[in-house]
C-alpha cells in the first residue's frame, strides 16, 4: 500500500517536472517583445473599419508578416480590444486603418493611443476623406492638421495620374519624396506614388514632423464635387500627403492622408504621371510603404551607443577625476540595427562635448569603420564638474543622448613648477632684499 | 630749508622770464643757457644741503635707493620676458617696495629733526622696523613660488 502511494507520488512529480520544463521552454517565446537588444517591433495590432480591408490591403500586410511581424487584426469598435493589460503593453506597434471610426471599442481612446506612443511604441495612421474627429485628434496631437473640410481631397490638375477616364484629378501621382536614405532606403523609388485622399499641413511649431511625400506645387485641397468659390486653405507643396514623426523618445509615427494608398489595387496598378511620357508598369507605392514601414518599425535607422570610455593618454583605466590640462582619450561605440543584427555605424559627424554649462571642447570623433569612435583632447584650464556628452541627432536616425559626469580639479599645491629659470631674477631680488636688511641692521646698530 | 626757498624763488623768476621769452625768440638761446646753469646751481645747492644729513640717515637713504632700483630692474625684466611666473614677479617687486616703505618709515622715526616722533625712542623705532621686515619676508617667501 505504502509502495503504491510512493509510486503515485513519483509519477506525479515526473509529470509536474515535465510541465515546468515545457513552460520554461516557452518563456523565450513569451519574451520576444520590444527590447533594447532587439529594437524592431514584434507584435502589431491592426485596427480596421471592416475586415474587407484585410484582404484588399493584403500585399502590405503580407510584406509585414514575411518580415516576422505578428499581426493581430481587430475591428476598431471591437469591445474586447485593449492596448495594455496589468500595466504591460500587449503590442509594440499599432496600425490604425480605420479612418471613419468615431469611438474605439474597449478601453482604447485617443489618450490611450498617445500614451502608447509616449511609452515608445510606433504608430501608423491612415486617414481618408471623411476622416473622423477621433483620427483627426490623434493626428493633431502628432503635429499634423488635416484639411478641416471633411469632404475635401487633394486635387492636382497637372500632376494627376493618367487613367482611362479623365476623372476629377484626385488620383495624383507624386514623386516628391523626402531626401533621406535611412527613411526610404538606399534604392531610389523610380515610379511615382499614387495618392487619393485628404491632404494635411504640418504644424509649424512641431519640429519633429517631416513630409515624407509632398504634393506638387500645382496641387490644392478642395471638395472636387463642388464648385470652388473661395481660395482653398491648403495649396501647393505645403500640402503633405504622407508625414513621418520621430518623437523625442524615438517612437515613430507615420500619418497618411489616404488609406487606399496601401491597397493592393494601388500597389499593383501601373502609373503614368500627366505630362510625362514614361509609363511605369507598377506604381511606387509598394516600395515606398515597404521601406517606410521598415523605418517606422525600427528595422532601420536605430542606433545604440555602448562602451563610452575615457582615460588619460598612456593609461588604460578610467580615472575618477581629471586635473586641468590633462591629455585624455575618449571613445564610444555606435551600432545600427539592421533588422536582424547590430552593424557598425559609420559616419563622420559624431561629436563629443566636454560640457560644463556650455561646451568647453567640441570635437568631431574619428571612426575605425567598426563602430568605434574615438578622439583625444586636452582638458581645458578650468576646473569644475564637467560632462562628456554625445548628442547625436541626424535625420531619420534615433537620437543618441549620452552623458557621463567627471570632475576636473586644479593643480595640487605641490604640483606647481618650482624654481622656474625665468623667475630667478625675482628670487634674487627677494633674497638680496633680505641680505640688504641684515646689512642695514648691522650697519645701523654699529655706526654710531 | 632756507636755501630751498631761495632756489625756488629764483627759479620762479626764471620761469616767468622764460614764458616772456617765447614771444621774443631772439633771446631764447641765451635763456636756455642760463636755465641749464641754474639747474646746476640747484643740484649743487641740494647736494650741499644733503651733506649735512646725519650718516645713519644717509645709510637708510642708500638702502631705499637700492630697493627702488631693484624693483625697477624687475619691472623692466618682466616687460621683456613676460609675466609668466606672475606670483614670483609680484613677490619680488613687493619685497623691494615693502622694504623701501619700511626703511622710509624708519628714517622718519629716527630723524632727530622730526618733532612728531621726538617721544619715540630710536631703539623702539628700530625694533618695529625689524619686526615688520620679518613679517614682510615671511609673506614674500610664501608667495615667491
Amino acid at each position: 500500500m505504502a509502495n503504491k502511494v510512493k509510486r503515485g507520488v513519483a509519477v506525479l512529480l515526473v509529470a509536474m517536472s515535465k510541465l515546468i520544463f515545457v513552460f520554461l521552454a516557452f518563456i523565450p517565446l513569451l519574451c520576444t517583445s520590444f527590447s533594447p537588444e532587439r529594437p524592431s517591433d514584434r507584435r502589431v495590432l491592426v485596427l480596421l473599419d471592416d475586415f474587407a480591408v484585410k484582404s484588399s490591403h493584403s500585399l502590405f500586410f503580407n510584406s509585414l508578416k514575411s518580415r516576422g511581424f505578428d499581426l493581430h487584426f481587430h475591428l476598431a469598435d471591437d469591445p474586447k480590444i485593449a492596448l495594455q493589460r496589468y500595466g504591460q503593453y500587449l503590442y509594440d506597434a499599432l496600425i490604425l486603418f480605420s479612418p471613419t471610426i468615431e469611438r474605439f471599442g474597449g478601453s482604447v481612446d485617443a489618450a490611450a493611443i498617445l500614451d502608447f506612443v509616449d511609452s515608445g511604441h510606433d504608430l501608423i495612421v491612415a486617414a481618408d476623406s471623411n476622416a473622423s474627429d477621433l483620427i483627426r485628434e490623434i493626428a493633431t496631437e502628432c503635429g499634423v492638421d488635416f484639411d478641416e473640410d471633411p469632404a475635401s481631397m487633394v486635387v492636382d490638375h497637372s500632376g494627376y495620374a493618367v487613367s482611362a477616364t479623365e476623372g476629377d484629378h484626385t488620383l495624383i501621382a507624386s514623386d516628391d519624396f523626402i531626401k533621406s536614405d535611412v527613411i526610404l532606403g538606399s534604392k531610389k523609388i523610380e515610379a511615382p506614388v499614387l495618392f487619393q485622399g485628404i491632404g494635411h499641413s504640418l504644424n509649424p511649431t512641431n519640429s519633429l514632423v517631416l513630409k515624407a511625400l509632398s504634393a506638387s506645387p500645382s496641387a490644392f485641397s478642395a471638395n472636387p464635387k463642388s464648385k470652388l468659390t473661395s481660395p482653398p486653405s491648403l495649396t501647393g507643396s505645403s500640402i503633405s500627403l504622407v508625414s513621418v514623426i520621430q518623437a523625442r523618445n524615438n517612437a515613430r509615427i507615420l500619418i497618411s492622408g489616404s488609406l487606399s494608398m496601401f491597397s493592393n489595387r494601388f500597389f499593383r496598378s501601373g502609373v503614368q504621371k500627366a505630362g510625362s511620357p514614361t509609363k511605369h508598369e507598377k506604381s511606387g507605392n509598394e516600395q515606398f510603404f515597404t521601406e517606410l514601414s521598415k523605418w517606422v518599425f525600427h528595422e532601420r535607422g536605430h542606433l545604440k551607443a555602448v562602451h563610452m570610455q575615457h582615460h588619460k593618454v598612456g593609461e588604460a583605466n578610467e580615472p575618477a577625476i581629471y586635473r586641468i590640462n590633462d591629455d585624455l582619450e575618449f571613445s564610444v561605440e555606435i551600432f545600427e540595427w539592421s533588422g536582424t543584427s547590430w552593424e557598425p555605424y559609420v559616419a563622420d559627424d559624431v561629436q563629443v562635448q566636454f560640457y560644463m554649462m556650455s561646451p568647453y571642447v567640441l570635437k568631431t570623433l574619428s571612426t575605425n569603420g567598426k563602430g568605434r569612435y574615438f578622439t583625444s583632447f586636452k582638458v581645458p584650464d578650468v576646473y569644475g564638474v564637467f560632462q562628456f556628452k554625445v548628442e547625436y541627432e541626424k535625420l531619420g536616425y534615433t537620437t543618441l543622448s549620452l552623458s557621463k559626469q567627471i570632475p576636473v580639479r586644479p593643480f595640487r599645491h605641490n604640483e606647481y613648477e618650482r624654481f622656474i629659470p625665468a623667475a630667478y631674477p625675482y628670487y634674487g631680488a627677494a633674497f638680496s632684499m633680505m641680505a640688504g636688511f641684515f646689512i642695514l641692521t648691522a650697519v645701523h646698530l654699529y655706526s654710531k | 630749508m632756507i636755501i630751498f626757498i631761495k632756489v625756488f624763488k629764483r627759479r620762479e623768476e626764471k620761469r616767468r622770464g622764460f614764458l616772456w621769452c617765447i614771444a621774443k625768440s631772439r633771446r631764447s638761446e641765451r635763456m636756455a643757457r642760463s636755465s641749464s646753469k641754474d639747474a646746476q646751481d640747484l643740484f649743487r645747492a641740494l647736494w650741499s644741503a644733503y651733506a649735512a644729513t646725519p650718516t645713519n640717515l644717509k645709510i637708510i637713504d642708500l638702502y631705499v635707493m637700492f630697493a627702488v632700483f631693484t624693483a625697477l630692474i624687475q619691472v623692466v625684466y618682466m616687460a621683456l620676458v613676460g609675466s609668466f611666473p606672475f606670483n614670483s614677479f609680484l613677490s619680488g617687486v613687493l619685497s623691494c617696495v615693502g622694504t623701501a616703505v619700511l626703511a622710509v618709515c624708519l628714517r622718519i622715526q629716527v630723524n632727530k629733526e622730526n618733532k612728531e616722533f621726538k617721544d619715540l625712542a630710536p631703539e623702539r623705532a628700530f625694533a618695529d622696523f625689524v619686526l615688520c621686515n620679518l613679517v614682510l619676508h615671511l609673506v614674500i617667501m610664501n608667495f615667491l613660488g
